[in-house]
């Protein structure tokens, strides 16, 4: 069990000005049965119109409307995580899990993931979650961290075939891999120990309950990770989305920012 | 009937049709064609009785269908009990998980049903396919009978027959009971669409405000329509004539320019009615066809009144034999596919293609269902002043408001190819009123 201090912090430039922006955010940490979120606190510029919702995988949403003329839009989160309190996630709503076992837009397999996960021996002995963790261990040890050759719009089966990518692709492969085994499992978005991006991993439903695992680092989720959405894939967990009026160059810069405040508990 | 006067005015019905433009619009290879729809004066005639048949069988089905929905997008006990597999719901294309534990005003999905139907030679009504996605085609019956009457009074006092000019009143009933308080538009993807003519036809009947995307506005948890002076008004209910995926760029297809930014958002947290509402897909996709009867029997515990066309999934191991061994008798349906599309005669295929069809329905079984060709009763037309028996289904119009009401008319389809079975109005057929008597 770990406590942390996070801050997210995004910003998106204009070059020149843009109107009538809608956008969504989610990009709020909730407590559940692994963390629990402490003095949170959230800022976004501009906010002519804000409301909040929860979508149907159960993520927090921040939608709003900003109707005048504005240079950047930003948004500031900052709050405590206590981290690791149980190895699983909340218990699994038994009704939606099915929807999780198939395949989505990002996670279709092609010939190189089919062939790839075929050739990866699994017997009747093992459990969902064994089967998954040999398939992270496979991917991992086939697969390159490299940032920059893959972009968000990149399917399992696109990156796959390419060998390299990042923590996105990562969680998209296994995924992939694991719902060709009808197993049920989800895409993560949340925030990693340390300082850069936003980070991705994956839950594999198992007796009812999720269990995190973090393909890119092979490794099972403990206490230091803070989730913030769930959902099939990248798209339903997009941190950002917005439309806007204007001809416009724009510059985006996120910032995470997560460090332990007291040492081991 | 061959006497009738209103068989005379067949051409002028037709000429006002022309003027009033009772078009619609085809996209063929990337262009844009408006075409009549042609119209044939002799209608099809549905006795009381048999009517009050269909109608209960009708009732029943979109009940079900209804339950089946909110079942699906709430506990899928359907599922749990095994009557449907949840291969038939999760990887269709009409399911959208984005509709999870979302319970629309009223806890209605399927408000307006268009359900299709056709009469065998033995006189038995078979279900050929239930629309509940946005089924056009009521306003098409609706000005032909205003027109007819015009034509010839006479015919009118010389039969008894329901009047069908009420569906507006019924469609309204049904906005007006689940508005969640505001005024009620109809949605239209604008002047390019197929059916423009019935969106604006009924907004004018309604008396609701015809808008497109860009008159709509979400504000913190509600919507506005934006009048000519620029004046917000709220609006409680949207009879949106654009399919699920353009609706909301932000919760849909993202690239979608004639929908409503976040209107999904405010229907989530019940503060507009949408009709139909989102994912109602689930229920009328050829696949879950051939489950329908099923879903009567275990949510309302009742037979089915109406039947199927004998229809066969693949998907089972015992049909696929039986559609290998039966290739030639049935017709092979895309579950994908509408509009006529996807729809293939084992007995009009090449060896060649009849042996590709068959290893992909082998890899791809989930993807068609079969069925046995229906000999459907001909309905006579008028060609050049002959009589002639053509191919006709018939589209019932079912209105789900407090309870399901029928509309007493009907949309019936003809094929003017005396060889087709296909009557799709995108395929180029035409159409005739159909008279419900009333003694």
């Amino acid at each position: 069990m770990k406590e942390l201090r996070f801050e997210y912090s995004m910003k998106l430039e204009f070059e020149t000005p843009v109107e009538k922006h809608r956008f969504t955010l989610k990009c709020v940490p909730r407590s559940d049965k692994r963390q629990k979120i402490l003095d949170l606190n959230i800022d976004v510029y501009p906010k002519e119109f804000l409301s909040t919702d929860e979508d149907s995988f159960g993520n927090q949403c921040i939608y709003g409307y900003s109707e005048g003329s504005h240079d950047h839009f930003s948004v500031l989160l900052t709050g405590r995580a206590v981290c690791g309190l149980s190895s699983s996630e909340e218990d699994a709503k038994e009704a939606r899990t099915g929807l999780f076992r198939y395949q989505s837009e990002y996670t279709k397999p092609g010939p190189e993931i089919t062939a790839f996960t075929d050739s990866i021996r699994i017997t009747d002995d093992m459990t969902d979650l064994d089967r998954a963790i040999l398939y992270m261990k496979a991917l991992h040890n086939r697969f390159c961290y490299v940032p920059g050759v893959t972009t968000i719009d990149t399917t399992a089966e696109e990156a796959f075939a390419g060998g390299r990518g990042v923590c996105q692709d990562y969680a998209h492969i296994l995924l992939s891999m694991c719902r060709m085994k009808k197993i049920p499992c989800r895409y993560v978005v949340g925030m990693l120990m340390g300082e850069g991006l936003s980070h991705a991993w994956v839950e594999i439903c198992q007796d009812g309950v999720w269990i995190p695992l973090d393909p890119t680092n092979n490794l099972i989720v403990d206490d230091q990770h803070i989730k913030i959405s769930s959902g099939r894939d990248y798209k339903d967990c997009i941190i950002n989305q917005g439309i806007f009026v204007g001809r416009t160059v724009q510059r985006q810069t996120i910032h995470v920012l997560v460090s332990e405040l007291n040492g081991r508990l | 009937m061959k006497n009738m006067d209103l068989c005379r005015h067949t051409d002028t019905v037709n000429e006002l049709l022309a003027r009033y433009g009772v078009k619609f619009g085809i996209y063929k290879n990337n262009e844009f064609r408006e075409q009549l729809f042609p119209f044939d004066a002799v209608p099809r005639v549905i006795g009381k009785e048999e009517f009050a048949y269909l109608e209960k069988g009708l009732k029943q089905r979109v009940m079900a269908l209804n339950c089946f929905i909110r079942d699906i997008y709430g506990e899928k006990q359907i599922v749990r009990d095994h009557v449907v597999p949840e291969e038939f719901i999760f990887a269709s294309s009409g399911y959208l998980a984005q509709c999870e534990g979302v319970l629309p005003p009223k806890g209605i999905y399927a408000h307006i049903a268009g359900i299709d139907l056709v009469q065998g030679k033995n006189d038995e009504w078979y279900i050929l396919e239930d629309n509940l996605r946005v089924p056009s085609g009521a306003s098409y019956p609706m000005i032909a009978r205003d027109l007819c009457r015009r034509s010839s009074p006479s015919t009118f006092k010389e039969y008894h027959i329901e009047d069908n000019r009420n569906y507006a009143q019924l469609l309204r009933n049904t906005m007006d009971y689940v508005n969640t308080g505001g005024h009620t538009v109809i949605l239209t993807p604008g002047r390019y669409n197929a059916a423009y003519f019935e969106h604006s036809y009924l907004a004018e009947k309604t008396g609701a405000h015809l808008v497109t995307g860009n008159q709509l506005i979400v504000e913190k948890d509600h919507l506005y329509f934006i009048d000519y002076s620029g004046k917000k008004e709220k609006v409680g209910a949207v009879y949106r004539r654009i399919s699920d995926e353009y609706l909301d760029p932000m919760n849909f297809n993202e690239e979608s320019l004639i929908g409503i930014p976040h209107i999904y958002d405010i229907f989530r947290k019940g503060n507009v009615a949408l009709l139909n509402a989102p994912g109602n897909g689930v229920a009328d996709d050829k696949g879950i066809y051939y489950f329908v009867p099923k879903m009567i029997r275990y949510y309302l515990d009742e037979e089915p009144i109406l039947q199927n066309a004998p229809t066969y999934l693949p998907f089972y191991e015992q049909d696929m034999e039986y559609v290998l061994e039966h290739f030639d008798d049935l017709v092979l349906k895309d579950v994908a596919e509408a509009g006529g599309y996807g729809v293939v005669f084992g007995n009009k295929m090449t060896k060649e293609q009849k042996e590709n069809f068959i290893e992909l329905l082998k890899s791809e079984p989930r993807r068609f269902i079969a069925q046995e060709v229906i000999d459907f009763k001909d309905i006579d037309i008028l060609d050049n002043g002959e009589w002639v028996p053509r191919k006709a289904d018939l589209r019932a119009f079912v209105l789900m408001g407090e309870e399901p009401v029928v509309w007493k008319s009907g949309l019936t389809r003809f094929s003017r190819n005396p060889d087709s079975f296909i009557v799709n109005s995108s395929q180029g057929g035409g159409f005739k009123d159909t008279w419900v008597l009333s003694r």
